[in-house]
């Protein structure tokens, strides 16, 4: 049997060779838009212009802070999605309360949540953490309800009869068999909240965050900072779900790995 | 080990419904100490039903199963230390063999201390030894059908259920597992109650077999094996007794009843 090596770093080196080339293929694109058009910057004027954007402690503060309210609003989705479809799995008369209000936030648009987030919020931090929250959870209720729904009576079975009790089963049976189903919801939920917090960073007019300063350099048609922007969020979204996302769940089903090895 | 006078499993005049169909009309039995004892019956003879009861799992409409001496069901009841082999392994793949035994074992009586020596030996006996680490996936089978015999016996249960475990392999891999599990209950002294199809393997396996009839079923006959252990599976006199079962049943099983009752 093979011992457990660096799984992590496996993980990165095999996503990292097909993630470069697909970035890589984008640069002649935009080359070609620039060229083209009249509001795409040159590629090799924003290059230059990376490594000053990328010194200046004003970039990361701003990433800090839409990073933050994706990741408490996330958070709270998760939790909040993740207590809904527990109920409704248990009960038949709250999932058919529960289904009214997860069929509501899903079919929203987000930019009409982000503005009502926003109007009840006053503007408030809390609002920006509150549209990125309830934008996600019904991802992750559809997705756990399913999972749990679909879930293998059988091994329920054998952990009542060698009596897991409800702890164990819970994290050995019931968790691992739904993981796939809370990777998916998540990843959604995550490709979401990114598109959400943009928006509701624009709409609500925020001083800081990465939305803020996008939509600051595109009022005053600062096209180099609009690109330097983009190329961030770009590298920011994909670095969490190639650096953080794919190697947790790597790490998880590494006995489909095994098993197929 | 041989088999003593004291009765693990007692079952008398348990009933099962379902929506007013009886599944089980009314079976009387018991399982001693030690004793291997094989389930006969035809498809839909209630014997799935039959095991979720002697589990724990569903209270029978009516009748009463006491395990040591004490109910499963209704007042002071208690839960029974049981090991289950499923007909499917029911391994849990995101698992080690290890650690599928380890979280049976976590959940049992038996101390952490006796784990690993215990998970070693019974490795070794089920000659599964190379494969304590290994995912349940890499394995064959046969190999699973053995970790989850290992897993049953392992957690020292009052009586161990194996339900048809040895229909979904191959015949070599069914034989050689037959002959370790005969050897296996020898030695340990195991109370097994074993459900198959196969009349052969219950006559092969078993000290006394449970022959059902159709559903909803009775206990048509408690036939005790006239042959000595340790057995040979091709002695003329399994083929015999094969035979004798065979006639048996033959009218019993032949026919088809259908009755209703009150609801579960």
């Amino acid at each position: 049997m093979k011992s457990d090596d660096n799984w992590a770093m496996r993980a990165i080196d095999r996503n990292l060779h097909w993630s470069l080339a697909a970035v890589a293929l984008l640069i002649p694109v935009w080359w070609l838009a620039f060229r083209t058009t009249t509001f795409i910057a040159d590629p090799l004027v924003v290059a230059q212009a990376l490594p000053e954007f990328l010194a200046n402690p004003e970039t990361w503060s701003n990433i800090g802070i839409t990073l933050g309210r994706v990741a408490i609003g996330l958070g709270c989705g998760v939790l909040a999605g993740t207590l809904a479809a527990l109920a409704m799995n248990r009960n038949r008369l709250l999932e058919q309360v529960l289904r009214v209000y997860v069929i509501s936030t899903l079919r929203t648009p987000s930019a009409i949540s982000a503005i009502l987030a926003l109007a009840i919020f006053k503007g408030d931090e809390i609002g920006y953490v509150f549209v990125v929250a309830i934008v996600t959870f019904p991802f992750m209720t559809i997705g756990l309800v399913d999972g749990l729904k679909s879930a293998d009576r059988e091994l329920d079975k054998m952990a009542r009869i060698y009596h897991f009790g409800i702890v164990r089963h819970v994290r050995h049976v019931l968790l691992p068999y739904i993981a796939p189903f809370i990777f998916s919801s998540l990843r959604n939920a995550h490709a979401l909240a990114w598109k959400v917090i943009v928006v509701a960073e624009i709409f609500g007019a925020a001083r800081t965050g990465f939305g803020a300063k996008f939509d600051h350099a595109w009022e005053y048609m600062l096209m180099v900072e609009v690109h330097l922007w983009l190329l961030v969020f770009m590298a920011l979204v994909l670095f969490v779900e190639y650096g953080v996302l794919r190697v947790i769940e790597r790490y998880v089903f590494r006995w489909r790995d095994r098993a197929a090895s | 080990m041989t088999v003593t006078n004291q009765s693990v499993l007692k079952v008398a005049g348990m009933g099962v419904s379902y929506g007013g169909v009886q599944a089980i009309s009314r079976f009387d039995f018991e399982v001693k100490q030690g004793e291997f004892v094989a389930v006969l019956g035809p498809s839909g003879c209630g014997k799935s039903s039959m095991l979720n009861v002697i589990s724990g799992l569903l209270e029978p409409t009516r009748g009463e199963v006491t395990v040591n001496g004490r109910p499963l069901y209704g007042e002071g009841r208690q839960d029974p230390k049981l090991g289950y082999v499923f007909q499917n392994h029911r391994l849990l793949p995101w698992r080690t063999v290890k650690q599928n035994l380890e979280l049976a074992l976590a959940s049992s009586d038996v101390p952490r201390e006796r784990w690993d020596r215990n998970i070693d030996e019974m490795l070794r006996t089920l000659h599964i030894s190379q494969f304590k680490d290994a995912w349940p996936l890499q394995l064959s089978g046969g190999q699973r059908q053995r970790v989850s015999i290992a897993r049953a016996i392992l957690v020292e249960p009052s009586y161990i259920l194996m339900d048809e475990p040895l229909s979904t392999l191959d015949e070599v891999t069914a034989r050689s597992l037959r002959e370790e599990l005969s050897a296996i209950s020898r030695r340990t002294g195991t109370t097994i109650m074993f459900v198959t199809h196969s009349i052969r393997e219950a006559v092969y396996l078993a000290d006394r077999i449970i022959i059902l009839t159709r559903g909803p079923s009775n206990v048509f006959e408690d036939y005790s094996v006239p042959i000595e252990k340790p057995r040979d599976y091709d002695d003329p006199r399994i083929g015999e007794v094969e035979r004798d079962i065979i006639n048996r049943v033959k009218g019993v099983w032949g026919m088809k009843r259908t009755e209703r009752t009150e609801d579960h």
